[in-house]
């Protein structure tokens, strides 16, 4: 009993815990992670042999692999070693840019759902179909336009593919859940089976590339391609791109701030009883929030078929999962997700920069990555269960009693 | 007599407010204490110092004059102290006798398993020892409030409690029940146990209880007996003014029909017919008021008619328009009010500020928006308006909606529908939960929006509340009008028969099958009792 009183009242300290007070915890996590990754590592270079000239030494032991270089790998090699003078946007910073701006579609398109209570897990199905819609239609469509013209017409059209076909792809589930009470979470996780499946028929029949023995579409001319600004085109990446996803941050954000429709997404997440009684239309909410959730997924795949590949190849990364993640971890908020998709970005780079620069094997590197990403996201998860283990209806009220002066301001 | 409990010179802070000031409160053994007060005068606070879920802030608890120092509920409950919550805190799968045992079963086999057989020996001697007439066997999903409110004090007993705190009991009971458990307290207090009684209703004090000790805004005002003193002199110790307890209700004219139900027929959520043929109608300037005991079709006729629940059959009007098939939203558009029955889970959204409830059921207005978008400004104001108009005890508008005590959150609802100058309001038990003054205020508010012309149907399980509102009385019975009265010429008792399914006059003690077409001529009823 006291075990639990007292986890109840850690619970409910969490739960109470401002914003600032949520940032700090956060970084004492991230702290912890790298400390105990550290150790880790020193214990899995103490396990392996190496020549000596390679080892590190701590209190007269020798190591086989450095944590020190590790962590520095991971970081600053990720954003292209900032403090070395040698920085340059060709650099390793912009994989991490590449990754962070189709984590933050992935990631909008998990938040939107979440916000209006519904677990949206089809956002990978619907990166793929965004992907497949806007590879085969953009290039059907640069038969027409071409050249600089061709940029300003051709990229705008395969966002807004990406838009429709993801968005469609997403009403399914939603229709699905609204109208005959399908749980999201089984149709979503079944759409991705059937998105992966039928899009590898696709691109090995019909829409397959003649001149490859890949399973993909004949490749997007280069003006059909999002352009490189500063940024060069050795790393696939562009800033129009990232500033699109910054675009959907902010519009998302101003959406559920600032809209009636976002206030009955919000109502509908919290407390579907109230919402009714408000006044929201619970079917329509739902159906139109997964479909703008699928949406924002169909343009994680028209940018990863326009800004990545130039192709749709089947097999595409699991971006739409690490969405989910990137997500929660950012507490479901719009604002939350661009940093949250940085350090994803910064993770997912920093591991290939680490695998070249020392013998760490990647299995390790693996475990560090989900060592942070654990720690990181345990206090979120457990404000998550606070809010629902302390009941607000039973807590003992401190707000109100006996305060007369607060009413009159 | 001993003293049971001693509390000297309690303070609790909390960030910004002093929720206890230095409150003496004694408790003498054997007998039923009311703690009465106002919502958030300080009353759950002080109990919660008692039971070990706060420290104090200064001062000493003593428990059979010993000095007790509790770090949680444990220890308070190793002490003799036990505490049954408004909410009640039982497993709803689990029958009687498990949840009494829960966490202290008897064990056999060396500590390895239940003894299931002892520990229902044990509730059932318990039982029988305090006259509880309850199966130990039944579950708790399937047991009425009232026996699941029994088991709750049944269990605070089996784990030795010789002190019991009730946090607000008759909250959710039926008046039959408040009943059954005042003798509940009264076996109790005979065999020796003490209890104390957290309430801010003055009647249910003077009834239940001994000694009343008064709280307000976090002091002791006073501690009186409760034989000698007065519904009145209790009452302005609560308030710190005169009260006035009776509803005046002046008399108006009353306008065309506002809102019409005919031939309504609803079903609950299993299915089971809970309105079955409702007929009446409301007129601008007019109270209509449902008395009824709870569970009689009262919840699902009032969804139905505000657009929660999709009724079977018939008809529902509402300024000459058919909104039977209209969207919840439609019906709020068209000036329908609605203060729900389920203030926690429909009325507020507790995440959300009271800025944000300010909002709830007015997001699609164009009243709260400029060019599309929401003007959280003006809302604000709204929300300021409404705490200051009515009376909301709150640190601010940015408090969320869960921080509040219950009455109070009330109080920001009624504000609310209220505010929307509605042409029609629903109110389904308006006052439950909050404290005279308050409800002074409701009703008072309630009569004003009647002579502005808004038509009134109220749904109270408080029969002085229905009657005294009322200008016409439906009393609901097994999903059916079985009469229509005028309240000022029936009595409480011949209502409490209707209540119960009988007619007063009824010789022949049948149910009789509702064809209550009340509609007709609201002028045409007018005695009470009688047939319609």
């Amino acid at each position: 009993m006291s075990v639990i009183d007292h986890a109840r009242r850690v619970l409910e300290r969490l739960v109470a815990a401002s914003a600032t007070e949520r940032i700090l915890i956060s970084s004492a996590a991230l702290l912890l992670s790298i400390l105990l990754g550290a150790l880790l590592v020193l214990i899995a270079g103490r396990m392996t042999t190496c020549t000596v000239g390679d080892a590190v030494y701590y209190f007269g032991t020798g190591f086989c692999y450095n944590p020190v270089l590790v962590f520095d790998r991971l970081f600053l090699g990720a954003l292209g070693d900032p403090f070395s003078g040698a920085w340059s946007p060709e650099g390793q910073f912009s994989v991490t840019l590449r990754e962070t701006t189709l984590l933050i579609f992935t990631g909008l398109s998990v938040a939107l759902a979440f916000q209006a209570g519904i677990f949206n897990i089809g956002t990978q199905g619907q990166m793929v179909v965004g992907g497949l819609a806007t590879a085969v239609l953009v290039l059907q469509a640069s038969s027409v336009v071409s050249g600089v013209i061709g940029s300003v017409l051709l990229i705008p059209f395969g966002v807004v593919v990406g838009v429709v076909s993801g968005g469609l792809y997403g009403s399914i589930p939603g229709i699905l859940k609204a109208y005959s009470d399908a749980n999201e979470v089984i149709t979503t996780i079944m759409l991705n089976f059937i998105a992966t499946g039928v899009t590898l028929y696709l691109v090995s029949g019909v829409f397959k590339d003649p001149e490859s023995p890949a399973n993909r579409t004949v490749p997007l001319p280069e003006y059909a391609q999002f352009p490189t600004v500063i940024f060069g085109g050795r790393q696939d990446f562009s800033l129009v791109a990232l500033a699109c996803g910054l675009l959907a941050i902010g519009g998302l954000y101003y959406l559920l701030e600032y809209t009636a429709f976002g206030y009955d997404i919000q109502t509908s997440g919290l407390q579907p009883g109230a919402a009714e009684y408000g006044g929201v239309d619970a079917k329509r909410t739902i159906v139109a929030s997964l479909t703008l959730s699928g949406a924002l997924g169909g343009v994680a795949g028209s940018m990863y078929v326009m800004m990545v590949l130039g192709t749709f190849q089947s097999g595409l990364p699991a971006y739409g999962f690490d969405g989910i993640t990137v997500s929660i971890l950012a507490g479901n908020n719009p604002a939350g997700v661009a940093f949250t998709a940085l350090l994803f970005g910064v993770l997912k780079s920093g591991t290939t920069v680490v695998q070249f620069a020392t013998d760490v094997p990647p299995q390790l590197v693996g475990v560090l990555r989900g060592l942070i990403i654990l720690f990181v996201a345990m206090p979120e998860f457990f404000r998550l269960v606070g809010q629902r283990v302390v009941d607000p209806g039973s807590k003992p009220v401190a707000t109100d009693d006996g305060n007369l002066e607060a009413t009159d301001e | 007599m001993e003293t049971a409990v001693h509390l000297d010179g309690i303070t609790k802070r909390f960030p910004g407010v002093v929720a206890n000031d230095n409150i003496e409160f004694e408790v003498k053994q054997g007998t039923v204490h009311a703690l009465l007060g106002e919502n958030g005068a300080g009353k759950t606070t002080l109990m919660n110092v008692l039971y070990g879920l706060y420290e104090p802030t200064s001062g000493r608890v003593e428990v059979a004059g010993e000095e007790r120092d509790f770090d949680s509920p444990r220890d308070a409950i190793d002490a003799g102290i036990g505490m049954i919550h408004q909410h009640f805190m039982l497993v709803d799968p689990m029958t009687v006798v498990e949840n009494i045992t829960l966490g202290n079963e008897p064990r056999k086999w060396g500590g390895l398993a239940v003894d299931r057989t002892a520990a229902r020996k044990a509730v059932v001697e318990i039982a029988g020892r305090y006259g509880f007439d309850i199966d130990p066997n039944a579950r708790i999903e399937d047991i009425s409030v009232g026996e699941q409110q029994r088991v709750e004090i049944l269990k605070a007993l089996y784990r030795g409690a010789d002190t019991l705190i009730l946090d607000e009991p008759t909250a959710v009971l039926t008046p039959q029940e408040i009943k059954e458990l005042f003798g509940v307290l009264e076996e109790l207090t005979a065999q020796g146990k003490t209890i104390i009684f957290i309430t801010h209703k003055l009647g249910e004090a003077m009834r239940a209880a001994d000694e009343i000790t008064v709280l307000r805004d976090g002091q002791r005002v006073d501690t009186v007996d409760a034989g000698t003193t007065t519904r009145n002199a209790l009452a302005e110790l609560m308030i710190g003014r005169e009260v006035l307890l009776d509803i005046d209700r002046p008399s108006t004219e009353t306008g065309g029909v506002v809102a019409s139900v005919s031939d309504l027929v609803v079903d609950d959520d299993r299915g089971v017919r809970a309105v079955d043929t409702v007929d009446f109608e409301v007129c601008a300037g007019e109270i209509l008021g449902i008395a009824g005991v709870d569970g009689n079709g009262q919840s699902e006729l009032i969804e139905a008619i505000t657009g929660l629940r999709a009724p079977e059959t018939g008809t529902i009007r509402l300024l000459d328009e058919n909104v039977t098939d209209n969207s919840r939203r439609q019906r709020i558009e068209a000036g329908m009010a609605y203060i729900p029955e389920d203030r926690q889970d429909r009325g507020v959204v507790m995440d959300f500020d009271l800025v944000g409830n300010a909002l709830l059921g007015s997001q699609h207005s164009s009243q709260f928006q400029s060019s599309g978008r929401i003007d959280w400004d003006k809302t604000r104001e709204h929300a300021k308006t409404i705490i200051n108009e009515y009376d909301v005890r709150t640190p601010g508008a940015d408090t969320s909606a869960a921080s509040l005590s219950g009455g109070n959150q009330q109080k920001f609802i009624v504000g609310r529908e209220f505010e929307r100058d509605p042409e029609f309001v629903v109110a389904s038990n308006p006052t439950r939960g909050v404290d005279v003054g308050s409800i002074e205020f409701i009703h008072e508010r309630l009569l004003e929006l009647r002579e502005a012309g808004a038509a009134v149907l109220l749904v109270s399980s408080k029969l002085k509340e229905v009657q005294g509102l009322s200008d016409r009385l439906a009393v609901m019975y097994e999903g059916e009008f079985i009469d229509l009265v005028d309240p000022t010429t029936t009595t409480e008792s011949e209502l409490g028969l209707l209540m119960a399914g009988q007619q007063p006059d009824d010789t022949g003690g049948d149910e009789r099958e509702g064809e209550s077409d009340l509609t007709e001529d609201p002028t045409d009823v007018t005695t009470g009792g009688e047939r319609v």
